[in-house]
């Protein structure tokens, strides 16, 4: 009966190999999604790992020789450069992973994207920072990602103690890695996004030609075959497909294994030997995937009772209540209710957005249904074109089947539009100071041990930079209240660009950077009188420097360099308002371009789904449809019915997907951040017209299946 | 009576199979013509040329004096939409309507208001003794029901020529019967010219005339006393 049910699928005729080529074809791509996911996963845990080895736990024990180990962030144009400063006390200290000796003093190792900013950068903005010798470049063990800026930097023991964030290590690279539980949850919903719409793509491609292959099952029947025999054939239809597609998928997988390591997953790409599977992996997609359609294959003969006499449906589909509606809206109400009930800890915070957001997204899934017919039943009840009346009372008729295939569509762009929204918000609200701002101008250093001066030469060196306009230190506050600023200056050293002092003061406290926390830097601002001396101030310590520029790279990086070397124990480099953010911005915006790839490949693959949906409806309406276009009916009303059909829930269900998802954005926003959505830039709305565009293109390639099918010659022939 | 619609010589073919080989008819306004002939004789490829749903090869096919063969497509799709009416053996109810939208749906495809095209429509449920079924779907409907919808829906439009291709080829004898006696009484009433398709002769004697088919020919013509 197997090798009956392999030939059935593989000679049954044209329509058969049809049917076989385009379930493997939503196989291939679903499984190539699948195992990406499970790569990416690995990926993750890869990058988690090499991240933690740069900032190993300290340790004690065994019989090597401690190694200092300092681990600061420094930044270039907004990047973020991890400095690495290590001094071995002995022959037999560790050696940093991904390099083949410890460095001495003097001496240095740059990862390869280092290397290359340094080499595309003169000296005095970036490689003064460094000074000493080269000694190759970091091995991909060392790093996080391909991108990674990063600098081992040998110092002496004496030296490397003194610096911030500084440990002992005895044994380096077997740091745990940290809890991947976020990522993998992000990648999670992620592969949800994605996978979900190839699952409906399988879904419905296993159902074209169902109502064919049903019958001739019955016909099977009526020769003698028993149920068994039957659902072991379509067993073998289904898993004949499937493991053609498997293999395709893997195909698709390690042809692309290159490119897809490109895409920041993390915020950061991967290595192409990051994504790699396991025997477990390989195992659970090479027999899962192929059992599973098997499975499916079974459940959908389920649905309908083959006799030798035909094929009967067993359960008339009931029309959707509206109680499929209660999901969607609690979840909305979660997220309500957690803008007054923010719970403090992250794990409360998670243990609350989480199900909102889950319970929206299963919600629309499963109320998606009921808006179909609610919609179509208002249609039809409105319809004055025969295109339409036909349209909405086919997908009021069964609504569950009309949505199906675009349950995908609303599902990716619900997970794309919050993540859009609240990315959008978040680098509006924290990202980098605009160019040409105060703020992007002023490099800002905060010393972590205090120094009772500053040497004049320090202010020379600074000044003799071009584009340097003002150069101020600050010092500590010595009578700081709860609401007063940490810092002290004369009120003649204060720049006119970063406010002015209050009435009658001849010092005024001002906080470290001369701007307050997520505010920028204005000329208007009036700082308050401190309650000292001028020679009070002479004797605090100083505990940052603020230096103005003109805002150009170069002027910005020179300063950070001679600060650099002139306070060489930071723990955070010099930086401008807006480095982290912008490192944090770009972080994002990686995210954002992996949203416009699940928005573009969702709603790709959401066409798929609707094409095929599409051709089965034609196959199954071809007699009344090649009728009425006997009778006169123009083509053009056929086309109608079918672009109405599938056309319009789409485009509905996009509105609502998009509408539900920044409507989720702006609650978590306004929970977490008190932050209120801001709306997502054009090239958002952009890419989903271009996806919605590609889509309704798949569609409108079935209309000339839609002229064959219904021509006269179908009418003669049935 | 003058000629409402005309075959002159006409020719059609399957890829390499004649269908018609020089076939030549012609029917009068209001008369009920009947086309008999065997499976496979070229009856229904006949009266597809006649409706302007095929070509012919060559010959000519002239409905009220015009030859509509030399037609374009959306022409002729008008012509058939707007004159003619049509009723098949089987399956050419819309399933996802309702039996009143399958009736008006001739008018709704040419333009007539919803409003104005369902009364129109539920009007013929009485005259075809199908009260109370306006709103049953096919599936919910028995053959001679569904087969009495899809007549109102060849009339509802009130068509000069009425096209029926084995109308009741799926239809028990006597149901059969009752629909054609419907078809017959309506068609008349109206004034619709009926070229009927059929290789029953107890359906062909309802009709006016009946001409045979035979390999691709129309043979002589016998008229049949009323």
């Amino acid at each position: 009966m197997i090798r009956f049910g392999l030939r059935l699928a593989v000679a049954g005729g044209r329509e058969a190999l049809t049917r076989l080529l385009v379930i493997a074809a939503a196989v291939a791509i679903g499984s190539g999604l699948l195992l990406t996911t499970l790569a990416g996963v690995n990926a993750t845990n890869a990058q988690l790992t090499r991240f933690a080895s740069i900032y190993p736990n300290a340790s004690t024990g065994g019989d090597a020789d401690p190694l200092w180990w300092s681990t600061r962030d420094d930044y270039f144009q907004g990047r973020q450069i991890i400095r690495i400063d290590v001094a071995a006390t002995g022959q037999r200290a560790p050696t940093p992973v991904g390099v083949p000796t410890t460095p001495g003093p003097g001496e240095f190792y740059a990862s390869p994207a280092m290397r290359d900013l340094l080499a595309a950068h003169p000296a005095d903005q970036l490689a003064a920072r460094y000074p000493g010798r080269d000694l190759g470049t970091v091995g991909p063990a060392g790093l996080t990602s391909p991108d990674t800026l990063l600098a081992i930097v040998g110092g002496t023991p004496e030296h490397v103690a003194t610096l911030p964030n500084v440990r002992r290590v005895t044994s380096v690279g077997d740091t745990p890695a940290l809890p991947e539980t976020t990522v993998n949850l992000i990648l999670g919903v992620i592969a949800g996004g994605l996978l979900f719409p190839v699952l409906i793509f399988i879904g419905t491609a296993t159902r074209l030609s169902a109502a064919r292959r049903e019958q001739r099952f019955a016909a099977m029947r009526l020769v003698g075959a028993t149920p068994r025999q039957i659902s072991t054939v379509a067993a073998v239809e289904a898993a004949a497909a499937a493991v053609a597609g498997t293999a395709v998928g893997f195909a698709l997988f390690y042809a692309f294994r290159g490119p897809l390591a490109g895409i920041p997953f993390t915020g950061m790409p991967f290595f192409p030997d990051d994504m790699s599977l396991g025997l477990l992996d390989v195992l659970l997609v090479a027999l899962g995937v192929p059992a599973g359609a098997a499975l499916a294959a079974q459940v959908s003969l389920r649905r309908v009772r083959i006799s030798p006499l035909g094929v009967t449906r067993r359960v008339t589909p009931r029309a959707p209540r509206a109680y499929r509606l209660i999901p969607a809206l609690l979840g909305v109400a979660v997220l309500f209710l957690a803008i007054g009930f923010r719970p403090e800890t992250s794990d409360g915070q998670a243990a609350v957005f989480l199900p909102g957001l889950l319970l929206i997204m299963a919600g629309l899934v499963f109320a998606g249904p009921w808006l179909t017919m609610v919609g179509s039943r208002v249609m039809a009840r409105y319809a004055s074109r025969p295109a339409t009346l036909i349209a909405a009372r086919r997908l009021a008729d069964n609504p569950k089947a009309g949505f199906r295939a675009i349950s995908g569509i609303m599902l990716a762009l619900f997970v794309t539009s919050v993540a859009v929204g609240v990315i959008t918000t978040i680098v509006d609200e924290r990202g980098p100071a605009p160019v040409g701002s105060t703020d992007a101008a002023t490099v800002t250093t905060v010393f972590d041990e205090k120094t009772t001066s500053v040497p004049d030469t320090l202010f020379a060196d600074l000044r003799a930079i071009g584009g340097v306009r003002s150069a101020t230190a600050i010092r500590e506050n010595p009578e700081l209240t709860a609401s007063g600023e940490v810092g002290v200056i004369a009120c003649t050293d204060l720049p006119s660009v970063y406010g002015r002092c209050a009435e009658g003061a001849s010092v005024i406290e001002v906080p470290l950077g001369l701007s307050r926390w997520r505010e920028s830097a204005s000329s208007a601002t009036v700082w308050p009188a401190a309650s000292i001396t001028l020679d009070d101030l002479q004797r605090a310590p100083v505990v940052s420097m603020v230096v103005g520029t003109d805002g150009s790279v170069a002027a910005v990086e020179r300063v950070r360099t001679v600060l650099e070397v002139a306070f060489p124990t930071f723990w955070v480099g010099p930086n401008v308002p807006g480095d982290f953010e912008s490192d944090f911005a770009d972080t994002l915006r990686g995210w954002e371009q992996l949203a416009n790839v699940i928005i573009i490949a969702s709603l790709a693959l959401g066409g798929c789904s609707l094409a095929v949906s599409v051709i089965g409806g034609l196959t199954e309406r071809r007699r009344p449809f090649s009728l009425l276009r006997l009778s006169g009916a123009p083509v053009r009303v056929l086309r109608r019915v079918v672009a109405l059909e599938s056309a319009v829930p789409m485009l509905a269900v996009a509105a609502i997907a998009i509408g539900m998802g920044l409507l989720a954005a702006h609650l978590f926003l306004r929970a977490q951040m008190g932050y209120t959505l801001v709306a997502p830039e054009p090239g958002f709305y952009v890419i989903v017209v271009v996806g919605l565009v590609a889509c309704l293109g798949v569609i409108a390639s079935t209309m000339p299946l839609l002229e064959r099918v219904t021509g006269p010659e179908t009418a003669r022939s049935e | 009576m003058s000629v409402m619609i005309e075959a002159r010589d006409v020719t059609f073919a399957f890829g390499q199979t004649p269908a018609l080989r020089g076939a030549s008819v012609d029917v009068e306004a209001g008369e009920i013509l009947a086309v008999m002939g065997p499976s496979g004789s070229g009856k229904s490829t006949l009266l597809h040329c006649l409706a302007g749903i095929l070509v012919p090869d060559s010959g000519e096919v002239l409905f009220d004096g015009v030859r509509i063969d030399a037609l374009a497509e959306t022409q002729r799709s008008s012509l058939r939409r707007d004159r003619f009416g049509f009723v098949f053996q089987f399956g050419q109810l819309v399933p996802e309507l309702t039996a009143v939208e399958n009736v008006a749906l001739p008018l709704l495809l040419s333009g007539v208001r919803r409003a104005r095209a369902l009364p129109k429509a539920t009007a013929w449920f009485a005259r075809l003794g199908l009260d109370g079924l306006e709103h049953r779907r096919s599936g919910e409907l028995s053959g001679g029901q569904a087969q009495r919808v899809a007549l109102a829906r060849g009339l509802v439009a009130e068509p000069q020529v009425l096209f029926a291709d084995e109308p009741t080829g799926a239809l028990d004898s006597l149901t059969g019967e009752q629909v054609m006696d419907l078809l017959v009484g309506a068609a008349r009433e109206q004034g619709t010219t009926v070229i009927l398709v059929t290789h029953e002769p107890r359906i062909a004697a309802y009709a006016d005339r009946e001409v045979m088919v035979r390999d691709g020919r129309v043979n002589a013509p016998d008229r049949i006393a009323s």
